[in-house]
């Protein structure tokens, strides 16, 4: 999977000294108050490298010392498999990869109201997504967090399964209920490796069924996302200093995690912090302080030498409008500008609450803008064209007919695919389209030819559909699955188009 | 047709497709040389030119492709009409174009877009280039006994010479013989009624289809 690189300096909010201040509050920080993790097993291991433990309140102090060696343990530049060998991807250095941006639920684009998806609907997302040029990772959750007649137990599995069939691209898979076990299980039958996140739960603390899934991870060798999905003014300080502080030492606790049990461990350190909206208690997505934020996220974890995950683009407007386009434009722009390694974009809506395809069409012209931003101006004999223009001259000459034209002007240009660029007398007459409908278009016309390649073989889907009974049978034996539940999944299952409608 | 005849003719084709000016003009006169029907030579381009102008109009082509293959054929052109003359052929057409750019007015591009096309379509087109008086339109008009004149004007300072134009055509008593359509970014349906075109289309593919309907209603 071909990435951007970026070829210009990166965008710097902080100076050398305040990213050296944010350091050494941290570190006092993880030293002094310390990060809760209620996990006996992580503790023990905390303890036997050298940490303060307190067995009563669950509390992990950090030695500075050990910080930075496992900071320095960390690659700053990996590579990543994806179940088609041309999807790798390597993250880290200046390179970028978007990926897609999930939500709840689909949105009605008639009435803007939101519903669950159905499984034909979420097949065909990942469809699309994997018809998108831009889009490299198809992570956890995406395109929705489930879909119709799929019990919660089973969403994420579900979800997986139907990534792995309709994607070859890189894609991730969350925890919940202990699901991580059957998660490895599926990317390991098909070949491909995940990512999975750690994620704090701010502040300063990390549950044991988060912890339990990263041991899992961890251990079987894949690549794991430590993230703070701190709020500030709620579950961080209201300063973006003071969040920063408090996110990182939780996303270094999580990295030092990784690096006790298997030394080496393959991280990317996430931004997923907002600020608060004082007026609703919901994360204020769409705000320009994301992007302070982000940007000073992306400045700091560089000088640990460490990729970074900080761009997510999540809009706040409901609808696909212009407020969704600034706001997520404007996000992805200085998210990208600043050097994040990967950024979420392509389909979300108001905040984690919607996805649709036509919007991730929409995003998809956004990431193509950015990337060709990123690789700048070519300077070179060719580039300067000097021959060129001493052979075209002053009118009547011009440069169309120029073979060094049809050479460089599509390497010099990003074509979207979704943005109205016809004239304004052309628009008129072809119906007034707008990229919206633009995208409806293009949206079906990838639901109807493209194909995934490869598809899974006949050996590797039935692995799939083992597993995905074996998770089944092992949710209902534990009760998490009730008798309702499984009556309407078992009428899913007998769909005559399962597992694809 | 012998083997090396074809191999002309192929090379003629490969000339619009790789838009390689030289090889158009070698080709063709190694086709005036080796005896190849320079109508057939002709057609051979056109239809490569007309693959061009269908991708051009399905958005798989783009404008430097459009004028490079124009100009590819614009290269062998006068070599194969010079034969023709000289063997006193004429070659069948759907009708008989004369185009420019208006007097005070040096925008080709959208112009060149619609010429290619038409040829491509299957009409002769008499080009005049840029910056076309009135009187050479007229003077073009009645030596290739045009069925159709097709004027641009990219800017509103020079699109009122289109109605000069057709005032000049109706001096000179042709206005009847020849259908007139225009274009250029600042013109519309209105204008066009206005200064009593015949028709306007603001794309190169949706021109070539007014030809077609104006031609066809004659």
């Amino acid at each position: 999977m071909k990435g951007f690189v970026r070829n210009m300096k990166p965008l710097d909010v902080l100076t050398g000294e305040q990213i050296e201040q944010i350091h050494s509050a941290t570190l006092h920080v993880l030293r002094k108050t310390g990060v809760r993790f209620d996990s006996k097993r992580a503790l023990q291991l905390f303890e036997k490298n050298g940490c303060m433990v307190d067995h009563d309140t669950n509390r992990v102090r950090f030695p500075e010392g050990l910080v930075e060696e496992c900071l320095r343990r960390a690659p700053s530049r990996f590579h990543v498999r994806a179940r088609n060998p041309n999807n790798d991807m390597v993250w880290g250095g200046n390179t970028i990869y978007f990926q897609a941006l999930s939500g709840t639920r689909t949105v009605d684009l008639d009435t803007w109201e939101p519903r669950t998806p159905t499984r034909k609907e979420y097949y065909d997302a990942v469809t699309v997504l994997d018809g998108l040029g831009h889009v490299a990772i198809v992570p956890w959750y995406t395109p929705w967090f489930g879909f119709k007649h799929i019990p919660p137990v089973m969403a994420m599995p579900e979800g997986l399964a139907a990534r792995l069939r309709n994607t070859s691209k890189f894609t991730c898979a969350g925890y919940s209920m202990g699901c991580e076990v059957f998660n490895i299980q599926m990317a390991q039958a098909v070949g491909a490796e995940l990512r999975t996140m750690m994620a704090a739960s701010p502040p300063l603390t990390f549950y044991e069924e988060t912890i339990d899934a990263a041991f899992r991870i961890v251990e079987a060798g894949f690549v794991l996302l430590p993230t703070s999905g701190c709020v500030y003014g709620g579950t961080a300080p209201a300063t973006i200093a003071g969040s920063l502080v408090s996110g990182n030492a939780e996303i270094i606790a999580g990295l030092v995690f990784a690096q006790l049990v298997r030394p080496g461990t393959r991280v990317i350190a996430q931004d997923f912090s907002f600020p608060q909206n004082m007026r609703t208690g919901a994360p204020a997505f769409g705000s320009i302080e994301i992007s302070l934020h982000q940007a000073a996220f992306n400045q700091i974890w560089h000088s640990y030498g460490i990729p970074t995950d900080g761009g997510v683009c999540y809009p706040n407007s409901k609808k696909i409008d212009y407020q969704a386009g600034y706001e997520k434009a404007i996000i992805a722009a200085i998210g990208a500008l600043s050097g994040t390694n990967t950024l979420w974009i392509q389909g979300a809506m108001y905040g984690e609450l919607a996805f649709h395809p036509v919007q991730a069409v929409i995003d998809d012209d956004i990431a193509g803008m950015l990337g060709r931003f990123l690789e700048g101006i070519h300077v070179n004999d060719e580039t300067l064209a000097v021959k060129v223009i001493d052979e075209v001259g002053p009118i009547p000459g011009h440069y169309l007919n120029q073979p060094h034209t049809r050479k460089w002007w599509k390497q010099e240009q990003f074509i979207p695919s979704a943005s109205d660029r016809l004239t304004h007398s052309e628009w008129l007459k072809q119906g007034k389209k707008d990229c919206i409908e633009i995208a409806k278009e293009r949206c079906e016309a990838i639901c109807n030819t493209h194909k995934v390649d490869p598809p899974l073989t006949e050996s590797q889907e039935q692995d799939l559909e083992r597993i995905l009974k074996e998770a089944r049978e092992h949710y209902r034996k534990k009760e998490l699955l009730s008798a309702i539940e499984w009556e309407e999944y078992q009428k899913d299952l007998a769909s005559p188009g399962y597992p694809y409608s | 047709m012998t083997a090396e005849q074809k191999g002309i003719i192929d090379n003629l084709r490969k000339a619009i497709f790789e838009y390689n000016v030289d090889l158009a003009q070698e080709s063709a006169k190694e086709a005036v040389e080796k005896g190849i029907d320079p109508i057939e030579a002709l057609n051979a381009m056109t239809v490569a030119i007309k693959e061009i102008g269908d991708a051009f109009g399905k958005g798989e082509l783009w404008l430097p492709d459009l004028v490079g293959a124009s100009d590819a054929m614009q290269g062998a052109t006068p070599v194969l009409e010079d034969e023709m003359k000289r063997r006193g052929v004429h070659r069948e057409s759907l009708g008989v174009v004369v185009a420019g750019t208006v007097f005070g007015d040096i925008h080709s591009i959208g112009k060149t877009m619609v010429t290619t096309l038409l040829t491509a379509a299957g009409y002769r087109v008499e080009d005049l280039g840029v910056n076309v008086k009135a009187e050479v339109f007229i003077e073009a008009i009645k030596k290739h006994g045009a069925d159709m004149l097709a004027m641009s004007a990219l800017m509103t300072t020079t699109m009122t010479e289109q109605e000069k134009v057709i005032d000049a055509l109706k001096k000179e008593g042709i206005r009847e013989r020849v259908k007139v359509m225009i274009g250029g970014a600042a013109v519309t349906d209105e204008f066009a009624e206005e200064i009593g075109a015949d028709g306007y289309d603001p794309t190169a593919p949706g021109a070539v289809e007014l030809a077609r309907k104006l031609l066809e209603k004659q």
